[in-house]
């Protein structure tokens, strides 16, 4: 096709403007929380000179702060493993029914995850409350798996779909069980869908708040909650609350390349088939 | 072959499924009942049925009428925006020109930034006179110091903003895939045709991906107000109730003044809207698919 010259212009300018409008408020929380106390309201802005690495290691020494980073990282593991438990077995046996039966589960998963989160924040703490769980860590994970299982499944199901339906009948044909075959076969094959999947439940977990900030108080306050003790009430010091963001992001930033690998796939064709068949 | 396929036995699908119903129609169950009677955190055993008297309230509550209208900019204003902001990303990633390559790596970062962060990123941005705004405006030559989240309407345009920030990544990316399934052969047979890059994008690329952007637009208005902890953050609903909408007000209702009752009624109204709006536009999109 033609190169011409207002097709590179285009995409040039469109993705100059998009990298400034996405790019720069982060890179300018990054800025920020290197910046030594003078540079912080010197006046025009400007971006930080001399970086420093002083409100790190406040927060890091923060108490309050670093036991709810803590938190936030056990309570994401738990919720990988409790969402695993039960997804793996439930979606490698939705992608082994027959397609009405599957389509119907998928679409059953799908609506139960339709209704905004807020409407279960009553619910929950009324719950929470009268069993005495309340700001502790069981109750987040119970949440955030709840939150995590239809993707899980969704997914899952989908990875699992690719795995050659001829290697599992072998397994089958040389007397594996089920269970087996799932665990020893499909499972191992999949593998690398189960981590991507398992990324995207991590992510959603350590950005959880609106729970975190209604079903705990001290023990179990997760990171996303804890962060907010670093907004200044009089627009003084911004330095560690950009310092605390930046800490936030980093695992983020290490997972972004697997989230855009697997948020792709509800658009693929095997998908496509799969739901509108 | 069905016979050699594993035997699924329900034993695997059950807890799954099991807890899923357990742990979404329960406790949706119980804030419709709450809705409906007078209930006091302090007293739960003089809790009364009262029918519909917390609906009624909405008639008078200025403060739910206010609510209910952000609640509808903030769905439809931002949905539209994302997709067309969505659409001229995509369009511009999928030239795969040198030195925007990394951008195709790196543009989804918005979009899994913890929503709390993502406030205080941007209100840190938008600090008057010393944030990355007034810097960038520096680097300009303009003097900019105004505060942006101290009025109604620029509070709720930032607002917009910040919403469009967090999900353009993720319709840009599922337009992106649409765009890429489309057979290069086409272009090529414009091309032959005489038709120029802008004329292709306009007949081709903008007709075929018409259906995937109603599905994304659907999937979006249900996304969208997830920004509650942005506003949370950034505006706390104000100044004056601009940027306050109904998950927003729920909220305050029932944590703030305590007023459980009425927040389970708003709930459920916001609820009932947004998710059946949302249903009758996916059978309005497959139906069309179908008489196709």
């Amino acid at each position: 096709m033609r190169r011409d010259l207002g097709r590179r212009i285009y995409g040039y300018l469109v993705s100059a403007a998009f990298a400034l409008f996405l790019f720069s408020p982060i890179l300018w929380t990054l800025s920020t929380s290197l910046k030594q106390p003078t540079e912080m309201f010197q006046w025009p802005p400007v971006i930080v000179r001399e970086p420093s690495a002083q409100h790190y290691t406040a927060i890091i020494a923060d108490k309050d702060f670093s036991s709810a980073l803590i938190n936030s990282i056990v309570v994401s593991c738990s919720t990988i493993i409790l969402t695993m438990a039960l997804s793996i077995p439930a979606a490698f046996g939705i992608s082994h029914l027959q397609k009405t039966a599957m389509r119907r589960l998928l679409t059953l998963v799908l609506a139960l995850r339709a209704a905004p989160a807020m409407i279960y924040i009553i619910p929950y703490f009324l719950f929470f409350r009268q069993v005495h769980l309340v700001d502790t860590k069981i109750a987040l994970i119970i949440v955030n798996t709840m939150f995590a299982v239809p993707l899980a499944i969704w997914y899952l199901s989908a990875f699992f779909d690719q795995v050659p339906r001829e290697i599992e009948e072998a397994a089958m044909i040389d007397g594996a069980s089920t269970l087996q075959t799932m665990t020893l076969i499909s499972i191992p094959i999949a593998k690398s869908g189960i981590i991507a999947t398992a990324i995207l439940i991590f992510i959603g977990s350590w950005n959880e708040f609106l729970f975190a900030l209604t079903l705990t108080r001290d023990d179990a306050k997760t990171a996303a909650v804890a962060i907010l003790n670093f907004i200044p009430f009089e627009g003084t010091d911004w330095g560690k609350a950009a310092a605390a963001c930046v800490l936030m992001l980093v695992p983020i930033v290490v997972f972004v390349p697997f989230v855009k690998k697997i948020r792709r796939r509800p658009n693929n064709d095997r998908f496509r088939e799969r739901v509108k068949r | 072959m069905a016979s050699s396929r594993p035997k699924v036995s329900s034993a695997l699908i059950t807890p799954a499924i099991g807890f899923l119903c357990l742990a979404t129609l329960v406790p949706i169950a119980a804030v419709v009942a709450l809705s409906f009677g007078d209930f006091n955190i302090a007293f739960p055993e003089k809790t009364r049925f009262i029918g519909l008297y917390n609906y009624a309230r909405f008639l008078s509550d200025g403060r739910f009428i206010n609510a209910a209208l952000v609640t509808f900019i903030l769905v439809v204003v931002p949905v539209v925006l994302q997709l067309l902001c969505g659409l001229a990303l995509a369009i511009a990633l999928k030239e795969k020109l040198v030195g925007t390559r990394w951008m195709r790596a790196a543009f989804l970062l918005p979009s899994v930034v913890p929503p709390a962060v993502g406030g205080i990123v941007w209100k840190l941005f938008l600090i008057p006179g010393v944030g990355g705004l007034s810097y960038l405006a520096s680097l300009f030559g303009h003097n900019f110091e105004a505060d942006l989240l101290g009025s109604k309407t620029s509070a709720l345009i930032s607002v917009i903003i910040v919403s469009i920030w967090f999900g353009v990544p993720i319709v840009a990316l599922l337009l992106l895939s649409s765009l890429d399934s489309i057979p290069d052969e086409i272009y090529e047979a414009a091309n032959l045709d005489g038709a120029s890059w802008a004329q292709a994008q306009w007949h081709i690329s903008i007709p075929l991906v018409l259906p995937a952007m109603g599905a994304v637009a659907v999937f979006q208005a249900l996304e969208v107000l997830g920004i509650f902890p942005v506003i949370f953050v950034l505006t706390g609903g104000g100044p004056a109730g601009a940027t306050e909408p109904l998950n927003f007000y729920a909220f305050l209702t029932a944590f703030t003044y305590l007023d459980l009752d009425y927040s389970a009624a708003i709930l459920v109204a916001f609820t009932t809207t947004i998710v059946g709006v949302c249903f009758w536009s996916i059978s309005q999109i497959s139906a069309t698919r179908v008489g196709r």
